[in-house]
């Protein structure tokens, strides 16, 4: 089958029944798998009007053909449903092994339906497809969930050879700033999907399997592999940077071009000493842990010795170390490696719980609401009360609970909307659009809300990999804005982690992709199926209201520019290059998909 | 004579060993449990073991293992394909699996897609 094991497991959660479907080979071909063939069998099957967390609502596990070759970085899984914080589609990426193991198990795609009457967990072990009673799990933290599960198993070496994706208390709660956490701590990219699976009363999908993957050509795909491992090892970003600790050194990178935001977003000063990596190096002892496939191994796990959390655990990110970091004053490591960890154990979204935190901290400081109405000392800077927040979040309890539902809904609850740092009711992710332009019209225009990892224009911005782009400029950035998307779809499509874009260019992957699916794309085509797949979400949003008038950043980035040093005085220009953007697309001045360009991509809108 | 020298100190747990294995021995298929080399994972760590051949000897002399402050049943990273664990065997046939040094010169194919250092290729 090269590359796909051809099979989607279908689980109605209601009845409590399963079939298993075939994959239709002419979606297969358009929509390639992952990312694309999740959200066009989601689009295809679920009315856009749906409410996210009814039962009518489904969640799809949607692994690429890629994934669990052998192709370097091919480990990616995508779980695609609609969000539950933003209400657009959700396409939310699952790094670590759950992955490549759920295609052992004989699936490229899970889809799950309705709602179980009481809490389960779906087991997926050596053909085995079974619903296990969660009720003895429901209400425990992620990794022990894990935990129990695997010693429920009976012996080491089924344990070691299963792989879970679960929710923690805030996912149970219907919480929107909820994600999913698998392979222990490694948090699912993007809020609002935690709930989703929560309302379904599904804590865990288990998978353990040992069926085999075809590849087309396997002789030429073992030297495209060697190829490739070699060019990551002389690119010095993804040999040396990332090996060593991670995306967190893109602090460093960041922190001086005023891209990494601090105090939700004001541009207040923060010392950067304690942050870099030398600092990240004294704080924790980082050991890598590598995704499946991954040359690279850019998740560093350490032994965290924190009052609040002991034991194993990850480094924190850049995406931590920004948003539950800077953006909310902190600049102590260990304290937001404890709140990473918070996070991840609850099942909360760093970037969403982070965000509404941050929303929280200025609420204070502009006085429109104070700590004894809040009833916890939030303001910026004050590390023990952003621990405390974090562990209050995921109970639900007073005016904790006001802060799940996440930073739009607070804000809007005491009346000041425009101190919600996002977009489509999603946090932004730590770049601060006036320092870096590109990125800030890809924020706008994501249509899963602002988040980095669909649109990796910081490569060229800020890493200048491929061009050495200026981030202060606007010139070009709609193009590069739209390359950068349609890459991402495309390498989600098939499985592909996009980190490797800093050593690697997008066209050294096509030989990689056609000796394993015995196909002859040619870097374009893979693009187009990139930009259909781009399409095909938008398309999908733009039915369930969330058209270009939501495409839009908060008014700080448009009106207040950036009060010194480098870019000072400089703005978000996103509404001056919308429209080169749009036209670029093929979209009206709306946002909405053209006719012509439906037809071109061969997507029929119905 | 040239060995390949396992330093899990240096293992990602990222199993490219695994599916460069299983490429090499059965032809265009990816598939760990096809494999003469697993990662096996304890703890915080992972070891890379290669395949051998099932002897009594191994588990007459078994013993503790301690490593990093660890006790480890030895069984945790034996080597040997034995009825006791589902690594090592060919699923559909039943067959041990042993390592046999394979690959493309100069390397064993487990070698030239282990990018992290743990397993390497030295001359006694």
């Amino acid at each position: 089958m090269n590359g796909w094991v051809g099979r989607c497991l279908r689980v109605n959660l209601t009845e409590g029944k399963h079939s298993i479907e075939e994959l239709v080979p002419e979606s297969r071909e358009k929509f390639l798998g992952g990312r694309g063939l999740g959200v066009k069998v989601y689009a295809d099957e679920v009315p856009p009007q749906t409410d996210p967390l009814s039962p009518d609502n489904k969640l799809i596990f949607s692994s690429g053909p890629l994934v669990g070759t052998g192709a370097v970085t091919g480990a990616s899984c995508n779980v695609v449903t609609k969000s539950s914080l933003s209400g657009t589609i959700a396409c939310a990426k699952m790094r670590g092994h759950f992955g490549a193991e759920m295609k052992y198990a004989g699936f490229d795609m899970i889809i799950v339906e309705g709602k179980a009457e009481s809490p389960v967990i779906l087991s997926i072990m050596d053909d085995k497809i079974r619903l296990v009673s969660a009720l003895e799990y429901w209400g425990r933290s992620t990794s022990e969930t894990e935990d129990r599960f695997k010693a429920s198993l009976g012996d080491q070496w089924t344990a070691r050879e299963t792989f879970l994706a679960t929710i923690g208390p805030a996912g149970e709660r219907l919480l929107p700033i909820a994600n999913i956490v698998n392979d222990r701590f490694l948090s699912v990219g993007g809020a609002g999907i935690g709930a989703v699976m929560g309302s379904k009363n599904l804590k865990a999908v288990a998978v353990k399997g040992q069926h085999s993957l075809e590849v087309s050509d396997g002789n030429r795909f073992v030297q495209v592999v060697n190829t490739m491992i070699n060019k990551l090892n002389s690119s010095p970003l993804t040999s040396q940077s990332m090996t060593q600790w991670g995306t967190a050194f893109l602090v460093g990178l960041c922190y001086p071009k005023k891209i990494l935001p601090n105090n939700n977003f004001l541009q207040a000063s923060v010392s950067l000493k304690n942050l870099g990596t030398d600092a990240l190096e004294s704080a924790f002892a980082l050991r890598s842990r590598g995704c499946f496939a991954c040359p690279v191994a850019c998740i560093k796990k350490t032994e965290m010795k924190h009052h609040i959390y002991e034991g194993k655990g990850m480094v924190p990110t850049y995406l931590a170390i920004g948003s539950l970091g800077l953006n909310c004053g902190i600049s102590d490591l260990s304290t937001i490696g404890t709140a990473s960890m918070l996070c991840a154990e609850a099942g909360l979204d760093p970037v969403a719980a982070g965000g509404t935190l941050a929303t929280a901290m200025e609420l204070v400081e502009k006085k429109v609401t104070t700590k004894d109405e809040l009833k916890i000392d939030l303001q910026f800077g004050n590390d023990n009360s952003l621990l405390e927040a974090l562990q209050l979040i995921s109970t639900k309890k007073g005016h904790a609970k006001r802060m799940g539902q996440g930073a739009k809904a607070l804000a809007e609850s005491f009346e000041r909307p425009d101190l919600f740092m996002g977009v489509k009711g999603m946090s932004m992710a730590p770049f601060d659009p006036r320092a870096i332009q590109g990125m800030g019209l890809h924020f706008a225009t994501c249509n899963y809300g602002p988040h980095h990892l669909y649109g990796y224009t910081f490569i060229d911005e800020l890493l200048g990999v491929n061009e050495n782009l200026d981030p202060l400029t606007t010139e070009g950035k709609p193009a590069l804005v739209k390359l950068y998307q349609d890459t991402t779809a495309v390498m989600d499509s098939l499985g592909l982690c996009n980190w490797p874009l800093m050593g690697l260019k997008f066209k050294n992957f096509v030989p990689l992709i056609n000796s394993c699916l015995g196909t002859n794309y040619t870097a374009d085509d893979l693009l187009s199926i990139g930009e259909r797949v781009w399409n095909a979400e938008r398309l999908f949003n733009v039915k369930a209201g969330i058209d270009g008038s939501h495409d839009k950043l908060p008014a700080r980035f448009t009106e207040e520019p950036i009060s010194c040093g480098n870019g000072e005085g400089q703005v978000s220009m996103v509404n001056e290059m919308l429209p080169e953007y749009y036209s670029l697309r093929g979209w009206s001045g709306q946002g909405v998909p053209l006719a012509e360009t439906l037809k071109t991509l061969e997507l029929e809108d119905s | 004579m040239p060995r390949i020298k396992v330093d899990h100190a240096k293992c990602t747990g990222c199993r490219h060993c695994e599916i460069a294995c299983s490429l090499n021995h059965v032809a265009n298929t990816a598939n760990p449990r096809r494999a003469r080399i697993r990662i096996m994972k304890d703890e915080n760590r992972y070891y890379p073991v290669l395949s051998g051949p099932f002897v009594d000897a191994a588990c007459t002399s078994k013993q503790l293992i301690e490593i990093g402050g660890h006790k480890y049943d030895m069984c945790a990273f034996c080597r040997a394909s034995c009825p006791e664990k589902p690594y090592f065997i060919e699923a559909e046939t039943g067959i041990p699996l042993k390592c046999d040094f394979c690959g493309i010169p100069p390397a064993p194919s487990c070698v030239r897609w282990c990018n992290t250092g743990a397993l390497e290729l030295v001359e006694d």
